[in-house]
Formats: structure tokens, sequence, C-alpha cells
């Protein structure tokens, strides 16, 4: 929401600069060949009408640097008026040297529409690189879809020039999700979320070649998406497809509801912007898999500790207890005379019990079956319990989350007060928990030195990598005298990054 | 036979004992026989230990928290049934680790209730001493749990209106002990017990209990919300 919002942000003001710069190029054409001829009138028997029209050039060329072809053709033909103006005036008609000053005229028409052509041709292409460079730099920056999206649509449609442009996904049903649009102010068309395939239009066309595809007739579009466009006045469509390793993902259309066509390069340079995109959703999804699998990672690490445990308490705890149980049972059956015998037993069973004790440590640390039966509160305050500094304690709720949610705030809370503990010197620790229905909100923090530093050990970048791994955020803020703060966000659903 | 306090003989107390790990279910057993109860039936799981209640009618269970299907906490599961069907049966619940919350699930259920780590059965003296107890309708929760619960640090902390010798007797008082149990533990006469106990309740402002179920429930609730 926030990325397509600064996608329109750029977008207006760009359409702001272009309008001021379309007023710019024709006040150019057509004032430049004029001002200029009739600044040099008075110099008339001076400057040959060559020399006038070769000052007319400059005009043309600034008019197609600021404006492209047409407003420099147009400074083409100011420029013969005024030729033919001067030619008039010096010889009150069209009279004897016309052949001389026909082939001025004439060379002068040459000249300038080629330098038109020329000039016009690289400022379009210097505007289309501009753009490319834009948004190749927000796929470099591993920039949210969304926003490659929001950029790439207005991009093309200030370029081509187009009335409206989108992006459509193509999804299993055979439909097309619309998941980014941008059209020029004033136009609009149809806006709805999803479209049914099918019928005579671009997207479907796109969608069945696999291949760029335009309609420079709408007349003729149909099935749900072609009516509407129609409907909507659009005249000629081109799409070209999003192509993401290898797979058809989606079409970008460029439409216009003006009477003129797209040009017939129309096709790649929309192919140039969709390479872009598919690139963006490409990353998005591996750096998704990443994650992904980098929780994957750490639930196989937690499902280990949680065997460990299971092993420790059913396995060899029970083991050790029943053998101690045994070792006093041979105690009893010694003859009470036997002190020493009795005495050594005695010993080894306190041993044992001992051993028993140290094994319960081992485990400490992995999250309690409480934490799974009886949810975050319980398992917080237990730890806030065995806690060597005092702990204020604020639990919003005691609803139960996810258990992914709840065994990673448990570690949150469980390393951050061990921190506390072992480093700040706090007199107090503050734990909150908060959640409503979209995230889960923990803070821990003290009031000690300060100072915590991820470079220094594991256990902050451990955490860290948990809380990222469930789609979260995770931040420490320190400052020194003031103790130490930590905050860990985790979204109650993960968003999905414009995949199907 | 039970010795008891008085010195008076009883009949042995009936016991029925769950763990699925057979070595040690046997140890118990063996222990509990020993020591003049009459071990009646042993089970594997809580399934096969509520068929053993309603078949021979124990007097007293001791049930291991882990048990299979899921190794989590089916011998809460089963103490809960257990005590809606035969609310006069005793229940000693072994953990690995005790948590203050299930201590409190099992006291609300009723009188005569245990709560203990398992490693105390190897300090047998001691464990056939609270067998004994709890058979005869007190409720004790392991020493570690209350140390843990009166250890817990607080700011404000309504512990510190306590004396020292004040905050020995509370943790006593929530382990299950009575007042004469506690006066023999710290070697005070029984009056001298009953005037910590008072001046506990008054400093505390909790309610003076009937029993010492009752008492038990209580000093751990507020141990537990301090
Ligand atoms: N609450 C805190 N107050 C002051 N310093 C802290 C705190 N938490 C962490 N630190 C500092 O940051 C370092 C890194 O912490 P951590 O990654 O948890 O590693 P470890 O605790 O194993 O040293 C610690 O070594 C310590 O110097
Ligand atoms: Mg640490």
């Amino acid at each position: 929401m926030r990325n397509a919002f600064r996608g329109f942000v750029t977008s207006a003001c760009e359409r702001r600069s272009l309008a001021r710069r379309r007023r710019a190029d024709w006040v150019v054409a057509i004032a430049g060949p004029v001002i200029i001829t009739a600044v040099l009138l008075p110099f008339g028997s001076f400057f040959a009408l060559s020399s006038v029209l070769l000052f007319v050039l400059l005009a043309v060329i600034a008019a197609a640097l600021i404006g492209g072809l047409r407003p420099a053709l147009t400074a083409v033909a100011v420029g013969v008026l005024a030729g033919v103006f001067l030619h008039v005036r010096h010889y009150g008609g069209l009279r004897d040297p016309l052949g001389v000053d026909l082939a001025k005229i004439l060379a002068f028409v040459f000249v300038g529409v080629a330098i038109a052509i020329l000039v016009g041709e690289l400022t379009r292409l210097a505007a289309e690189q501009g753009a490319l460079r834009r948004v190749a730099t927000l796929v470099a920056r591993a920039a949210p879809p969304d926003e490659v999206f929001a950029s790439v649509t207005a991009e093309i449609g200030l370029l081509i020039p187009a009335d409206t442009t989108q992006i459509y996904r193509f999804e299993r049903d055979r439909t097309a999700s619309n998941i980014a649009r941008w059209s020029k102010p004033g136009t609009d068309l149809p806006a709805a979320a999803r479209w049914k395939l099918g019928g005579h239009n671009v997207t479907t066309l796109v969608a069945r070649t696999g291949r760029p595809a335009r309609i420079d007739n709408r007349a003729d579009g149909t099935g749900e998406i072609g009516t509407e466009a129609r409907a909507a006045g659009a005249r000629t469509s081109v799409g070209a497809p999003i192509v993401v390793e290898g797979e058809l993902w989606g079409v970008a259309v460029a439409t216009s509801t003006g009477g003129r066509r797209f040009r017939g390069d129309t096709e790649a340079r929309l192919a140039a912007f969709t390479a872009l995109v598919a690139l963006a959703i490409a990353n998005a999804e591996s750096r998704d898999e990443l994650a992904a699998s980098r929780a994957r990672v750490l639930a196989a690490a937690d499902e280990a500790r949680r065997r460990i445990e299971r092993d420790l308490h059913d396995g060899t705890q029970q083991r050790l207890t029943a053998l101690a149980l045994e070792l006093r049972a041979t105690e009893a059956a010694v003859p009470p005379d036997m002190t020493g015998i009795r005495t050594q037993l005695s010993r080894t069973a306190k041993g044992l019990a001992a051993a028993v004790d140290d094994l319960q440590e081992i485990s400490r640390g992995i999250p309690p079956a409480i934490l799974s039966k009886g949810g975050l509160g319980p398992a917080i305050k237990a730890l806030a319990r065995r806690s060597a500094i005092p702990v204020e304690l604020e639990l919003s709720s005691d609803t139960r989350l996810p258990e992914r949610i709840e065994v990673g705030a448990y570690y949150v809370v469980s390393e951050a007060l061990t921190n506390a503990v072992k480093h700040s010197g706090a007199s107090v620790v503050y734990i909150r928990v908060d959640v409503d229905d979209l995230v889960a909100q923990i803070s821990i923090r003290d009031d000690g030195v300060g100072g915590a530093d991820p470079t220094r050990g594991s256990g902050l970048t451990g955490l860290q990598d948990r809380v990222e791994s469930l789609g979260g955020t995770f931040e420490i803020a320190n400052s020194v005298g003031h103790g130490t703060a930590i905050l860990a966000r985790i979204a109650m659903e993960s968003g999905d990054n414009g995949r199907r | 036979m039970v010795v008891d306090d008085t010195g008076a003989k009883e009949r042995a107390v009936r016991i029925a004992i769950a763990d699925d790990d057979v070595l040690l279910r046997e140890g118990l057993a063996s222990l509990l026989a020993r020591s003049g109860f009459d071990v009646v039936g042993q089970a594997g799981d809580a399934v096969a230990l509520l068929t053993l209640v309603r078949e021979r009618e124990p007097e007293l269970v001791i049930v291991d928290i882990r048990m299979p299907p899921t190794h989590s906490t089916e011998g809460l599961d089963a103490a809960r049934s257990i005590r809606e069907e035969h609310p006069a049966v005793g229940i000693l619940v072994l953990s690995a680790h005790v948590e203050v919350e299930e201590a409190i699930e099992l006291l609300a259920g009723g009188e005569r209730i245990g709560y203990l780590l398992k490693s105390r059965v190897t300090d047998v003296g001691e464990f056939i001493d609270t067998v004994a107890r709890i058979a005869r309708g007190a409720s004790i929760v392991d020493p570690s749990l209350i140390q843990e619960l009166v250890a817990a640090r607080r700011r404000n902390d309504p512990l510190a209106l306590l004396t020292a010798r004040e905050r020995e007797v509370l943790a006593l008082m929530a382990e299950g002990c009575s007042n004469a149990g506690i006066g023999r533990r710290l070697w005070v006469t029984d009056g001298t017990v009953e005037k910590h106990v008072k001046s506990i309740l008054t400093k505390l402002q909790l309610p003076e209990s009937p029993d010492d179920h009752r008492r038990v429930l209580a000093v751990i609730a507020f141990l537990e919300a301090r």
C-alpha cells in the first residue's frame, strides 16, 4: 500500500514536469523561428536568406531536444514560412531568382527534417534509458515488487506515451489479476482486480502465445477484458509478456484511448521493462525461499532440541532414577551391621540423584512444555520468576498464538532476559507483550549500562535470524547510560510478495 | 503397616502406580511394598490406570506426568479424570520438572494432592513420609517449586515485610506442612508456629484457611500472583 503510494507520487511529479516540457517545446517550435526572423529583419540586406534559415535551424534543434520530432517539424514548417516571407519582402513577390531561394529553402527543409528526426530519436532514447535506469536501480536495491510494479507502469505510460498501463498476473484458474496500474490524469479504465481470460484482447493473446501482442483497433475486442476496455474507450493496446525464470508469469499492457497508433517498436520497448519486472519478481521469490529455508533450518534445530530434551527426561533421567531406587533397595537389604557398605550405597544413590538434577539444568532454555500447553503468558512468567533481576511483566492478552510465533517470542524473551542479567547490571527489566489481530510485539527493556552489541556474541544475532525468519523485525535500541531495549514485531500472517 | 504420628497401627494403604518406565515402576512398587503399603496394581499409561482405579479401588495413585502416547501431560489429564470419577482417591503426580500452573490446577481439584519432582523418590525416607501424609489427607507441593516462588525477585515485594523466620514458615505452609509439621521441622513449639502463621497472614492480608489444603492453595496462588 505504502509502496504503491510512493510510486504514485513519483509519477505525479513526472507528469507535472512533462506537462511543462510539452508547453515549452511548442513555444520554442513556433515562437523561435518567428523571433529569429523578426530580430534579423532590420539587417535584411546584410543577412541573406540562407543565413536566416541557418539561425532558424537552432530553433529546430532546440524544439527537437525539448519536445522531440513533432515540435521540431513544426519549427521547420515555421522556418519555411519565415523564408517565404523574407523572399516576398525582398522581391515584393515570387519573382526572378526564385530558383535559387527555392533551392535554399528546400535544403533547409531537408537538413531541418534530418535534424528533427535524429535529435528527436536521441532524446527519446535518452528518456528511455533514464526510465530503464530508474527501474533497474529499484530492482538492484531489492525494492519490494509492488514498488517496482508501480514505477514500471508509470515509466512506460509516460515514455510511450500511453493513456493507461497495467500489469496483470496470470493465475492458475485462467484469470488475470490486475496488480498494478497507472493512467494519465483524466483517463480511467475499468479497475477490476481479476479478469477472466478469453476472447480477442491483448492480455489473453499474450497468455495464449507467451509472445508480445497488439490490437490496433479495439472495435473488434471481445471477451471479458476486451469488452470492458472497449466500453472504456480504449483504441489500441500493446502487451509484452513477463517471463520469470522461463515461466510465463504475467503481462504488461499499454493502452491508448486516442486515435494515434503506437509505434512499431512499442513491443520491444515494453519488453525491456518486463525483463526488469521479471528480475524483481525472481529476486523476491528467491529472497522468500531463502527466508523459508532459514526458517526450516531453525525449525529443525528446535525439533532436535525438543527431542534431546525428551530423550533426557523420558530416557536417561528415568533410567538414572530407577537405578538410584534399586540402590536404595539393595541398601535396605544389606544387614544393618554392615555400615560401610550401607554408607557407600547411600552415597552412590545420592550421587545419581545429583546427576539427575544436572540433566535438568541442561534442558534450561529449551521452551518448556508449559509453552505449548499454557501459551506465552505462563511460560514467560516462569522465566520472570527465575530471573535474578526483578521483572515487571505486562501481557496484553492471554490469547494463544500460532506455535512458531509463541516459540519465537519465547526465545526472544529468554535470551534478552539472560543478557540483561549477564551484562546490564540493571535494577529492573520491563517485559511487554502486546498482541492484536495483526502483530505480536515483544519488548524487553532494562535500566542498565546499555551497549548491547550483536557483533560481540551470537545470542542477539541468533534472535535477529529467528525473528526475521518469521517475517518479523528485530530492533536493538541502545543508549549508553539508559539501558537496552529490544523490540521484536512479528506479523500473524507473513506477507507474500506478489507470488501466485 | 504404616505408623502414623500418634503411633497407632493402621491397615496398609492401597496404592496404584502408573509410569511408562517398567524399571522405575517396579522400583517404586518394591520400595512402597517394603515400606508397608499395599501396591494393588501397576499401569503403563493413563488408560490402563483409569481401568485399574475402577477395578482395584486404590486409596492413592502415583502417576507420572509424561506417559504415552504423546509424553506431554497425560498424567495431569488422568489425575483430572480420577478426581471426577473417584473424588476420594489421593493423587501424587510425579514430574521431571515442576510448573506452578500445573500445581495450582491440581490443587484446585481438591485435597489429597501431591505434586513432586520425580527425583524425590530416591530420597526414600522423605518420599515414604510424603506418600503417607497424602494418604491421610494432606496436600503437598515440591519444595523446589516453592523455593522458586519465594525466591522470585520482585520490586515492592510484599514478602519484604516478613522476617527471615516467617519466610521459612511461609515456604513450609506452601509445601503442605501442618502447623505441627512446621514445628517439628523448625524445632519450635506449635504455639510459636501459630504465632508466626498469624503474623504472616496479617502482613500479607491472606484469609485464614479452615484446612491445610486450602492454605496451600491460597499461599501458592499468592506467591504466583505476587
Ligand atoms: N542488556 C544488555 N545490557 C548491556 N550489554 C548487553 C546487553 N545485552 C547484550 N549486551 C552486550 O552485547 C553483547 C552481545 O550479546 P549476545 O549476542 O547476546 O552475546 P552473549 O550474551 O553471548 O555475549 C554481549 O556480550 C554484551 O556485551
Ligand atoms: Mg546473550
